[in-house]
């Protein structure tokens, strides 16, 4: 059995979507998956092309993948603006203290 | 209701398909798979998927219930047959289907190797998932590996293999690898990540034969004599665009593809190519080229769904393509052409290099290892072709960003 965990997704105009994530996967291929709109996630997960770029609400108590110096490069000259909150969710793995983290969508992330 | 076929349900027949209904497109939409797995990503077949760190649901490009929701119909395992362009007409096993406007986006296929014994067990090529699942559970029983050729999938594939413990033999045919598509320095430092790692890289290594017994590879005969055992053989050399359904149709051929203009039209009204099948004279490139990438299938349908819907988007994106191989994310922005010189930001085997090649101060294209900052600015100078300060680039310590020249 896998275990699953409620994420939620949020566009920059407000509008929220709640999904089951399985653990394992990225929080990347679970906004894929539930047809998040904003995550283009071209290259697939690789880390080069920054069009999965999220910012982040993690819930107190979360461990977090920690942020490769190639992420924190592509994050540096991503298309939308980057915040301290600011992650590329294909290097985020879905983990069962994530229950209840929010990603909220960049504007103009389309 | 007018309709939009596309053929292949490739990352640039996904793509076009997505764009479309993203740019206002309200016709229908038909997607035609000769494959029946929902339409997947392709780099990890090579490396992750391969290594099973992937699974077949984390490979989707979209989830299977995004096509329903956005009215486009995926119709899998339901290859195109035949396309009459007069009377505008896509035929199916099942079907003829009538379009308005039509996408090949067939993609490519892996060139294959006719050496006397080449319908033996045990012989490979990558390209589909199907490929990819049947070459990893071949791989998981096979102690010793041939790979034959020494481009991106071939290298991959190695460097997969070599990190479960395999051993690897790799033949290319030149006297260094990716002789055409990487600077030197690069194509050396790569095979030495190799070698260091096990794999046997042998140069101007020509396979004559096939060693096969009761239909089972079990060697690779070279030309000078060499025999190398094998239980497994990757064929990787290259690939060719899949134009077998549209040979017939009189469409304007170029550098091996089908010839597209910077809105991926095709010489036929209403025909547009997409991907790797399409070969167009990009922006950073001297002569048309086709270009086997993630980026130009996605820039390239977008710029056709752009078209049909209405829009005017012509493709002037700066080509970049990567490859992962060990620890290695190889990265490279622009297109490599004569006369360009060769400026090293920091050191091979020290960290993380780039090589910038620059003509007349510009930044013409730029190879990364472990340098994301570097790949991702060079995208940026690329395009907007300032000037830069040559001492400046050589300087590993500024960023790639601050070498504008004239600018501190």
């Amino acid at each position: 059995m896998t275990d699953s965990i409620l994420i939620t997704f949020e566009t920059s105009d407000g509008k929220k979507v709640e999904v089951q994530a399985r653990t394992g996967i990225s929080v990347m291929e679970a906004a894929v998956m539930n047809n998040i709109t904003g995550i283009e996630a071209e290259c697939g997960g690789a880390c080069i092309c920054a069009t999965c770029h999220v910012y982040c609400k993690f819930p107190s108590g979360a461990a977090v993948d920690e942020m490769s110096l190639a992420e924190d490069d592509m994050l540096d000259l991503a298309a939308a603006e980057r915040q301290e909150a600011s992650r590329l969710s294909c290097q985020l793995q879905v983990s069962k203290n994530m229950h209840g983290a929010v990603f909220v969508i960049p504007e103009g992330a389309l | 209701m007018s309709a939009v076929v596309i053929v292949g349900a490739s990352h640039a027949g996904v793509q076009a398909a997505a764009s479309l209904r993203q740019f206002g497109w309200e016709g229908g939409i038909i997607l035609l798979s000769a494959e029946t797995d929902h339409p997947y990503h392709r780099p990890p077949l090579s490396k992750a998927y391969l290594a099973r760190q992937k699974d077949d649901e984390q490979l989707l490009l979209r989830a299977p219930d995004f096509y329903r929701s956005q009215g486009i119909d995926l119709c899998l395992g339901e290859p195109a047959l035949a396309i009459d362009p007069q009377a505008r007409q896509v035929t199916t096993a099942a079907r003829c289907i009538g379009y308005d406007k039509l996408i090949l986006a067939t993609g490519s296929k892996a060139r294959t190797l006719h050496l006397p014994g080449h319908d033996a067990e045990g012989i490979h090529t990558l390209r589909s998932i199907a490929n990819a699942r049947a070459l990893r559970t071949a791989l998981e029983k096979a102690r010793n590996i041939v790979i034959i050729g020494g481009g991106f999938i071939g290298l991959e594939v190695a460097a997969t293999a070599a990190a479960a413990g395999k051993s690897v033999s790799l033949l290319e045919a030149q006297s260094r690898l990716l002789s055409r598509a990487l600077p030197a320095t690069l194509g050396e430092f790569l095979a030495r990540q190799h070698g260091e790692r096990g794999v046997d890289i042998r140069f101007q290594a020509m396979p004559e034969r096939y060693d096969v017994a009761e239909g089972q590879i079990i060697g690779v005969i070279l030309r000078d004599g060499t025999r190398l055992p094998a239980d497994l053989v990757l064929v990787g050399i290259g690939g060719i665009a899949d134009t077998a359904l549209t040979d017939p149709l009189g469409l304007k051929v170029q550098a091996g593809g089908i010839a597209v203009d910077a809105h991926a039209r095709t010489n036929l009204p209403d025909v547009y190519a997409v991907g790797d099948v399409a070969a167009f004279q990009n922006i950073c490139a001297p002569d048309p080229m086709r270009l086997e990438s993630v980026q130009n299938a996605v820039d390239q349908a977008k710029a056709a769904a752009a078209h049909i819907a209405g829009g005017h988007a012509p493709l002037t994106a700066t080509p970049w393509f990567w490859t992962d191989q060990y620890d290695m994310k190889i990265q490279m922005a622009g297109l490599s052409r004569p006369g360009v010189v060769d400026i090293m930001r920091g050191t091979p085997g020290d960290g993380g290099f780039s090589i910038a090649q620059m003509a007349e101060d510009r930044l013409v294209a730029l190879y990364s290892v472990n340098r994301a900052a570097d790949h991702m600015a060079s995208r940026r100078l690329i395009a907007s072709g300032q000037r830069l300060d040559p001492a400046r680039v050589a300087d590993i310590e500024t960023p790639l960003m601050k070498t504008v020249a004239g600018v501190s």
